[in-house]
Parts: C-alpha cells; structure tokens; sequence
C-alpha cells in the first residue's frame, strides 16, 4: 500500500504523470496546479498552456480564490492542434488552438466547487486534456442556513 | 529564433457554432406582457401553457380537443428537438430530462439538466437561445442532474440552478437580468424546483433533504431579484411546531423538509399549497423524536409575508423517506374549496383548503403495509427500520406509491388520473453522526427489482377507483388531461400513452428510445394542437425503478400533433 506522501513519486514510478507509459494517456488530475491571480477589481487572471507532447493542460487543476471573472491565456506550445471547451454562465466558450497558438477566454463562475474543462476533439479528453478548475469560498451569508455552526468531514 | 504565436482570438459562446441563422437568436417579445393577471386566468389561453401545471390550480389540464379518443390514433411527432451531453457533468450517469415545457405564443421555454435553458420556435422545434449556467462538478445531487422546468413573466424566465442559484433571463435573448443565491452548496443544499410567479414574485424551494439540510423557501423580486421573504420549513427551538423535535440537541437544524416540487396557489385564499420533504435522517427516526413538523405536510403559506398559516402532516415521523412534495391539486366540489394530494405513503388525501381540516383519505395503491390511516387521518406504523442492522421490508418504497410526478385532474370528468408505482423497499437502519454534506440517511436502502407494478388509476374526489391501465412497470412520468378527453402518460420503457379518459382504453402509443420522466404539456401555434413531452430517462432510477437502471438515457424533446 502506499500513501498520500508518496503519491507524486508513485505517479512517476508507475508511469501515470505521462502519455503512454502506464497508461495509454495521462490519468487526470495528474499536472500541476496553480493559483489564478488576483487584480485590485477583485477579477482574476491566469495561463494555461499545453505543452509539447504531453496532452496535458498546465496546470491542470487551476485555482480561483473566489468566484467571479477571470481571463485566462491560453497557449498551445504542442506540435497538435487542440482546442478548449470551458465552463462559464451563459455559454460555454470555445476557442480553437491550432499549432503554436494563444488565445484567450473570459469566464464567468460562480463557486464554491470545482469545473471541468476539456479539449472536445478526437480523444484529447481521454489522452489528458482534461482540466479543473476551482472556485474557493463560501456562498453569500444570506444564502446560508439559520442554523449554528454544524460538524463538517 | 523565436517563432510567433499564431493568435487563436478570443474564445466565443458554443452556441454560436450551433448552425444558427443569423437574426434567428433573437425570440419575439412575447413574454413581455406575460403578468399576474394572465397567469391567474391562464386556461382562458389555450394556446399558451404559461405555468408549470398550466395553471395555478395544478390540474395538468387544459381544455384543447383538436386531438380527441377518435383522432388520436393518427397522433404524429412533428418535431425532435435534442441537446444530448458534452463533457463531464455533475452526476453524470443520473442526468435526465424532467421539465415541463412553457409555451407562448409559438415559443417554448425549456430547462434541461446540467443548467441548460432553451427558448424553441414551439412549431418547428429550432433553437432561438440558449443558456447554459455551469455547474460545479461536486455539488452535491440526491437524485440526479435534473431540473423540473422555469416560470415566465414581465419579459423574463425564470430558473434555479444545481449550485442553488434562482436567475432571470430575458426572454427574447436568453441573457442574464439577475442571479441571486438561495442555497449552501457547502451545507449540501441543491435546487430542482421549477419557480411559481405569484403577483411580483418569484418562489422557489431548495433540495437537500437526503444531507440533513433545513428547508425553506424563497420569494424574490421580479424585476430585481431582491429578496422577499423565507419561510424555513422546520421551525427553530421556540417557534410553533418546535415542540415536535427533541428539546435539547440540533435535529431540527439538519431536519429535511425541503420544498422541491411547486406549489399551487388560490388567490381567494391568498394561499400557496405546498408539499414539504422528508425528516433527515430519512430512516433513523430514534436521533429525531416526535412528530417532526413541517416534514411530509401539506402547509399553506400566506404568498406575501412567507408564513405558514396552516399545515396537514401525512406521515408523522416519517422513517421511510415519504416525502410529501407531490402536487396540491385545487379543485372545488359541493360547494367546497378543497385540495387533492396524492402522497408518497399510498394514500390519497382530501382537505379543505381554507383551513387544512381532512376530507377523506384513501388508499391509491394495491400494497400498503408499512401503517395504515383510518378515515378519520389516525395514523399506526406498523413496520420500520428502528432496530440497528436488521433489514425491513415495506410497500410502498422510499419513491412511494407516486414520486413527484404529477398526477392529473379533468374538471370535465371530475376524475383524478394517477402515475402509480406499486414498488416495495428494504431498509436497514445504520446510524451515523451527521456531517455537513455528507449524505444523512442513517439506513442502507434497497428497492425491489422484482414484484413490482404500475398503472394509471382514475379515482374521483371521494378516492373511488373508477378504472385502473395496467403496466408491468411502475408508471413514473407526470400525467397530463385534455378536453379531447385523452389522458397523457409516458412509460420508463420509452411508449408515451393517449389513454381514453373516461374508460381507460389505450388509443394511442408511441415508442420515444428513451424512458419518461418528465411533465408533458399541450399548446396550439396556428391553430394546431401539439403535446409537448422531454424524453429522458435518468435520475433517482434507483429508487422508483432500479430494475431500469441499465436502461438507455436520452435528452429529446418530442412534439406531436395531427398531420397537416
């Protein structure tokens, strides 16, 4: 058995932080995380990346410090064309990456929880490209309960 | 040498690349003088199905009678909208299409899961807008990805979200007006509900009661989306009805009572008629001595200060998940104003709605064993999960003898038309201490995938069965009535049925891929009748039916009508 402190050197021993080694891609929620920014407006910003061969986005878990817009760049440095499917109120957005490219997005998310987002296109989502982004916080104070503080997990 | 990036622009809305007409994203105004006064006499528009039951008195019935017992059998779709899912979404194997559809005046408001709202061109199925609120992945769903459908009014549609937001769109372009939240996402509270406009009001209620919330519901401005009033459905230490929770601990703060499925309302009494969810935890009765107010009641709320002016409890101390959100039917009969509402503990209740006092209860489903009811409304449990770790079996299950799904009244011919599940469960009491957003049963569950049945039954006011269409399966899809004296209903096996409303003779049948559990409607757009029905199979399949758990999901929606 192995346990939580050895999980990145696991990863790498068995493979699983790459494309085709233990698996035929590279199992989600394997990259790296990040922190979005935030700006004096309280609006947030951050990059996102693929990076050559990896199918991966970098970072793959991407974390807002509350919910609100953000402006993410978003650069394809992959020899491959790909795309991005990301979640935002409204629409979702879409952009289109062909090789060597950058982009950008503006979303609009609410939190506390966390989002998937993808390249929908032949099985980048499967290979890897499948990202998360989370949304810190709490809700409004008057969405909460009238209830005292309850235990949590 | 460093090579330039080829610039990928500014990522656009999906609905762009939908093949949409250029101009033809943009609806008429038609709800723009959608208002209070419309709503309340809605059946005298036909045409249009401006409110979740097609009218506040929640009979699911409407007056058309183009498609009739004699016409029927030629019934045709006439068009397929699907939508289908992209991607990861919360509860992903769960999702189903449950709404109602909203039409007027030729254009269709539609809620799918996952956040989804489309307006459609009612005649031809085409997509006007689109909306799509993004759902937190991890949010917490009892019973599914799902969403019972929206309101229109003063140009706006109105709609609650999975993370427990209530928006308004604008109607003609599908735009957000206002976002508010109603709902902790973190203390395990969702949203189902499809929103009632009452006067300049919003309402809606919140989900949750399987992780040990406590339910209320909201009303908010129309036009600006301020907040109006709650009403918690559990009251705190010292308010009335506190007196049936445990005097010392906090089992009425995690006490359930949610309000997940719309209220009826009589402007006469000023009243909102609404049925409240189950005690938390559903099983474990000994953590939550007494009666356990205002979970599985019928209460009626004043619409414009939030308080609860009476209440009827249906299953006191509830142990077997009976919640008692199904539909306040109104109607009137000898002179009285009373309100039908069939439970999910099997029994069928009459009450005048002036004052909650019972008319008559009676039975609407063959198995019953886990009490009974007498005709005076004395309640007697006779089986229960109270013993740790020792299974028991009752009928009807934790989906009861009728989930939400809607039952139907024909003012034509007085007679109640029932989706009735005839499904038994096992439960077996498991404690466990309660923990914010960690589901709150307090048993381990298990519903019958053998021995079970359904029909729709028609009974009339005083609970006598007049006719009974049998089917092998449970019926767990909302009934809709019709002048042309045709009952509505859908199959988990994908055949939505026209059943002869008088006799119970099936007319017509067609196979849609997909099981139903949603609320057909019916409307007219030039003059032509069509019924409305989203087709998706999903949800808390393993509670009404998990004999149907393997089966195909779907995400059509589907409108027949008469060929030209």
């Amino acid at each position: 058995m192995t346990t939580a402190q050895e999980r990145p050197d696991l990863l790498r021993e068995l493979g699983l932080d790459r494309q085709n080694h233990a698996a035929l891609g590279r199992v989600l929620g394997t990259g790296n995380i990040a922190e979005a920014t935030e700006r004096a407006d309280g609006t947030m910003e951050a990059t996102i990346r693929i990076k050559e061969d990896e199918l991966a986005w970098d970072p793959s878990i991407l974390v807002m410090p509350h919910g609100g817009d953000i402006d993410l760049e978003i650069i394809n440095d992959d020899k491959n064309t790909h795309c991005a499917l990301l979640p935002s109120n409204g629409d979702r957005k879409f952009i289109w990456l062909v090789n060597h490219s950058k982009g950008r997005a503006t979303l609009n998310l609410d939190g506390p929880g966390y989002y998937w987002y993808s390249s929908p296109t032949g099985n980048d989502e499967g290979r890897g490209l499948t990202g998360a982004i989370v949304v810190l916080g709490d809700v409004p104070p008057e969405a909460r309960l009238d209830r005292p503080p309850q235990p949590r997990p | 040498m460093t090579v330039e990036y080829v610039d990928a622009g500014e990522a656009v809305d999906q609905g762009i690349l939908s093949g949409k007409v250029a101009g033809g994203e943009v609806a008429p105004p038609v709800v723009a003088g959608v208002n209070y006064d419309r709503i309340l006499n809605a059946r005298e528009e036909p045409q249009n199905w401006l409110t979740y039951y097609g009218a506040y008195d929640g009979q699911r019935y409407s007056p058309l009678d183009q498609i009739n017992t004699e016409n029927v059998k030629r019934l045709r779709p006439a068009w397929i909208f699907q939508a289908g899912t992209t991607g990861l979404i919360a509860g992903a194997s769960t999702y189903s299409f449950e709404a109602a559809p909203i039409v007027v005046e030729g254009v269709m408001f539609l809620s799918g899961w996952d956040g989804w709202v489309w307006a459609l061109d009612a005649r031809t199925g085409v997509e006007i807008w689109r909306y799509k609120h993004a759902v937190p992945f991890d949010v917490s769903l009892c019973c599914g990805n799902v969403n019972r459908g929206v309101a229109v009014a003063a140009g706006k549609v109105f709609f609650v979200t999975a993370n427990a937001h209530v928006l308004a769109l604008d109607a003609t372009t599908g735009k957000r007006v206002w976002d508010k939240t109603y709902g902790d996402v973190r203390a395990g509270e969702s949203a189902t509900v499809a929103p009632l406009v009452v006067k300049n009001m919003v309402i809606v209620g919140s989900s949750g009661g399987e992780f040990g919330v406590r339910g209320h519901l909201d009303a908010f401005d129309l036009e600006t989306g301020e907040h109006q009033w709650r009403c918690y459905t559990v009251p705190k230490p010292g308010e009335p009805g506190s007196d049936t929770w445990p005097a010392d601990g906090e089992a009425w703060a995690r006490g359930g009572a949610n309000c997940w499925v719309t209220g009826t309302f009589d402007p006469e009494t000023n009243l909102l008629y609404v049925g409240t969810g189950n005690p938390a935890p559903d099983f474990d009765g000994e953590v939550r001595e007494g009666d356990n107010l205002y979970t599985d009641s019928v209460i009626a709320v004043d619409v414009d200060s939030g308080q609860i002016r009476w209440h009827y409890q249906c299953t006191p101390h509830d142990v077997w998940d009976y919640d008692s959100i199904a539909e306040c039917i109104l109607f009137e009969e000898d002179g009285r104003k009373l309100l039908g509402h069939f439970d999910k503990n099997g029994y069928f209740f009459v009450l005048d709605r002036t004052n909650g006092e019972l008319v008559s209860v009676t039975p609407f489903v063959d198995r019953i064993d886990w009490g009974a009811i007498t005709r005076d409304g004395k309640v007697t449990p006779r089986k229960y999960p109270d013993k740790e770790g020792e299974p028991v079996h009752f009928y009807p299950g934790p989906a009861g003898a009728k989930e939400w799904t809607h039952a139907a009244y024909s003012p034509k011919t007085g007679l109640f038309y029932v989706p009735v599940q005839d499904t038994g469960a096992t439960a077996t009491r498991r404690r466990r201490e309660f923990k914010e957003s960690i589901p709150y049963w307090g048993a381990g569950v298990q519903v019958d995938i053998e021995d079970m049945a359904g029909s729709i039954s028609a009974f009339d006011a005083k609970g006598e069965e007049k006719w009974r269409w049998r089917n092998e399966l449970p019926m767990c899809a909302s009934v809709l009535a019709t002048g042309g004296d045709l009952v509505f209903a859908g199959e988990p096996s994908g055949e939505f049925n026209a059943i002869d409303a008088g006799t119970g003779e099936l007319r017509w049948q067609f196979q849609c891929g997909s099981g139903h559990h949603s609320s057909p409607t019916t409307y007219t757009v030039d003059g032509r009748q069509y019924i409305a029905v989203p087709v998706g199979w999903g949800a808390w399949a393993e509670g009404f039916l998990p004999g149907m758990l393997g089966a195909g999901h779907g995400s059509a929606m589907i409108a027949f009508a008469l060929p030209d």
